[in-house]
C-alpha cells in the first residue's frame, strides 16, 4: 500500500500517552523510486513492512500537545537503529551524539577516537543519537514534526 | 542505548534483521514536573537481497594435453548477499568460438580450502544439496574436464561456470515474497542473483618425426654393399609443436642379414652401453637397438647412431 506523505497527517492514528499531555508519533516511511513509462522518475514515500540495505529511510517525527497547559523545555530524542546511518535532518537546530548520547553537539564539532588512538572527525556514519531542543513552549493544542533521514546499511 | 558496532558486510544489513525505531520526549508540564514520553515503536524488518559472483582463478590458458582427463579450471564464488545461500552451480563446456569442448564436466568444491584441486580430498558437487555460503563468504569451485584425442596444438576451450542463487534470479528487484532468510522477502539484486565467468583450456601438442638414413662402408674403402661393408644408421628424432611428449622411447630392429656392432649406439655424438641395466639410456637386446630419450621437449632433436655389419 503506498501512502503519500501529504495524506499522512490525516490517516495516521494519534497515540495519546494516557499519564503525559503530550504525545509523539513516530512513523518510519521507505522511499522508493520508480521508473514511469514517460521515462521520468517517480519518488514515492510507503509506510513498508520490509527494507533492503541501501533503503533511505525517513523518520517522522510528530507531537501534539493535547493538554490544556503549555509544554515547556520540550526535547526529542531520537537513537539511531543500529542498522540505519543519519543521512540529514530537515532541522538546523538537531544535535548529534556520536557516543550513544553521552556527550552533544553539532556534528562538525564531534569527533571519533578509534582503537589506535588516532582521533578523526565524526561523520554521518557514526551518529548514534540524534535530539532536538525546542526553543519555545508547545501551547495547549500545539503540534509540530520533526523529521530526518536514514539510510539502511 | 549504547550502539553496538554492526558487522560491515558488503551486502549491508543481515538478511532478517528487524530495525526497531523509538523517539522518547521530555518536557516540563503542569506544576514544573518533568514528564517523559516515548513514542510508537516501528518495527521493519530487512529482506534478504540475492547476489552471486563468479570469477576465474586462472591467470591465463590452462595448458593440457591430448587425451588428458580431469584438466583442472578454478574459480571462486561469492555470497554477495546479506543472508545464507544455496549456489547452484552448472559447468558449460560447450560454448561457441572455441576450438573444441572437453568430452566431459564435473564440478568439485575446494572441501580443504587450500584453493588447488585435490583428488580424493575435495568433494563433487551435489545438485541435490547445493553448497551454503553465508554473506560475502566465498568458495573455490573447480571443473575438470577430460580432454578429447582429436586436439590440434594451440586448441582453445571456453568452460564457463555459472553460480545462481537457490532462492531465485531474475531481472534485478524481482521480489520471491517470504522466500528470505528469517521469513522476510527475497530480492534479486544488482547481479540478478545469477553470475558466470570462463576459463580456457590451450592444447599443447607435441609431435616427433623420425629420419633415418645410411651410410655404407665396405672392407676395401667404397660405398659396396658385400659382406663385411659396415653399414652406420642415422635417426634423427625431431620433435615440434608445443609442450612435451613423455616417454620417448627410438627403437630401430637390426636388419636381416646383418649383425650389430656391440657398443656402437651413440646418442648425440657420445656413446651408449648396450645394458638395459644400467643407468645410461642405450641397451641392445639382440634384436634391436633402442635408446630411451624420456620426456622431450618441443623444439629438440636427438641424434642416434647405430653400426651393422653385413653377414
Amino acid at each position: 500500500m503506498k501512502i503519500f506523505l501529504s495524506f499522512l497527517a490525516l490517516t495516521l492514528p494519534m497515540t495519546g500517552a494516557i499519564a503525559s499531555d503530550v504525545a509523539l508519533e513516530s512513523t518510519v516511511l521507505v522511499e522508493r523510486s520508480e521508473q514511469m513509462p514517460d521515462g521520468t522518475v517517480s519518488m514515492t514515500l510507503e509506510e513498508p513492512a520490509r527494507v533492503v540495505p541501501g533503503d533511505n529511510l525517513l523518520f517522522v517525527l510528530d507531537y501534539h500537545n493535547e493538554g490544556a497547559e503549555p509544554a515547556e523545555n520540550f526535547r526529542v530524542v531520537n537513537p539511531l537503529p543500529d542498522a540505519v546511518a543519519f543521512r540529514d535532518t530537515n532541522d538546523a537546530g538537531a544535535e548529534f551524539s556520536v557516543d550513544g548520547g553521552e556527550h552533544w553537539g553539532a556534528l562538525s564539532a564531534l569527533t571519533i577516537t578509534g582503537e589506535d588512538g588516532a582521533v578523526r572527525p565524526a561523520t554521518n556514519e557514526d551518529v548514534t543519537h540524534v535530539r532536538w531542543i525546542l526553543d519555545r513552549a508547545i501551547p495547549a493544542g500545539g503540534e509540530g514534526r520533526i523529521t530526518f533521514r536514514g539510510t539502511v546499511r | 542505548m549504547a550502539s553496538t558496532a554492526m558487522p560491515a558486510y558488503a551486502a549491508g544489513t543481515l538478511a532478517g534483521t528487524t530495525i526497531e525505531n523509538t523517539a522518547s520526549a521530555s518536557y516540563d508540564g503542569p506544576g514544573g514536573a518533568t514528564v517523559s514520553i516515548d513514542s510508537n515503536s516501528v518495527e521493519l524488518v530487512v529482506d534478504e537481497i540475492l547476489d552471486v559472483d563468479v570469477v576465474s582463478n586462472d591467470p591465463g590458458d590452462v595448458g593440457v594435453a591430448p587425451n588428458e582427463d580431469d584438466s583442472v579450471l578454478t574459480f571462486t564464488v561469492t555470497n554477495g548477499g546479506n543472508g545464507p545461500e544455496p549456489m547452484v552451480l552448472a559447468a558449460n563446456a560447450s560454448l561457441g568460438g572455441d576450438d573444441f569442448d572437453p568430452d566431459a564436466t564435473s564440478i568439485f568444491i575446494d572441501g580443504n580450502g587450500n584453493g588447488s584441486y585435490d583428488a580424493g580430498v575435495d568433494t563433487a558437487y551435489n545438485a541435490a544439496s547445493p553448497p551454503s555460503l553465508d554473506p560475502d563468504e566465498s568458495i573455490v569451485v573447480f571443473i575438470l574436464g577430460d580432454i578429447p584425442g582429436s586436439v590440434g596444438d594451440g586448441d582453445r576451450s571456453e568452460v564457463g561456470l555459472t553460480a545462481t542463487a537457490q532462492t531465485g534470479s531474475g531481472v534485478p528487484g524481482t521480489v520471491f515474497a517470504g522466500a528470505g532468510e528469517g521469513g522476510s522477502n527475497a530480492v534479486v539484486g544488482a547481479t540478478g542473483a545469477s553470475d558466470d565467468d570462463s576459463g580456457f583450456y590451450a592444447a599443447a601438442v607435441a609431435l616427433i618425426a623420425l629420419v633415418k638414413s645410411a651410410v655404407i662402408a665396405d672392407p676395401f674403402g667404397g660405398a659396396t654393399q658385400v659382406p663385411g661393408s659396415t653399414i652406420t644408421y642415422t635417426l634423427v628424432s625431431s620433435v615440434t609443436g608445443s609442450g612435451s611428449l613423455p616417454n620417448v622411447v627410438i627403437s630401430d630392429s637390426i636388419p636381416a642379414d646383418t649383425s650389430y656392432v656391440a657398443g656402437s649406439i651413440t646418442l648425440d655424438g657420445g656413446g651408449l652401453t648396450d645394458s638395459a641395466g644400467d643407468a645410461d639410456a642405450g641397451s641392445y637386446d639382440g634384436s634391436a637397438i633402442a635408446v630411451d630419450l624420456g620426456t622431450v621437449a618441443a623444439g629438440t632433436s636427438n641424434t642416434i647412431t647405430f653400426q651393422v655389419v653385413i653377414d
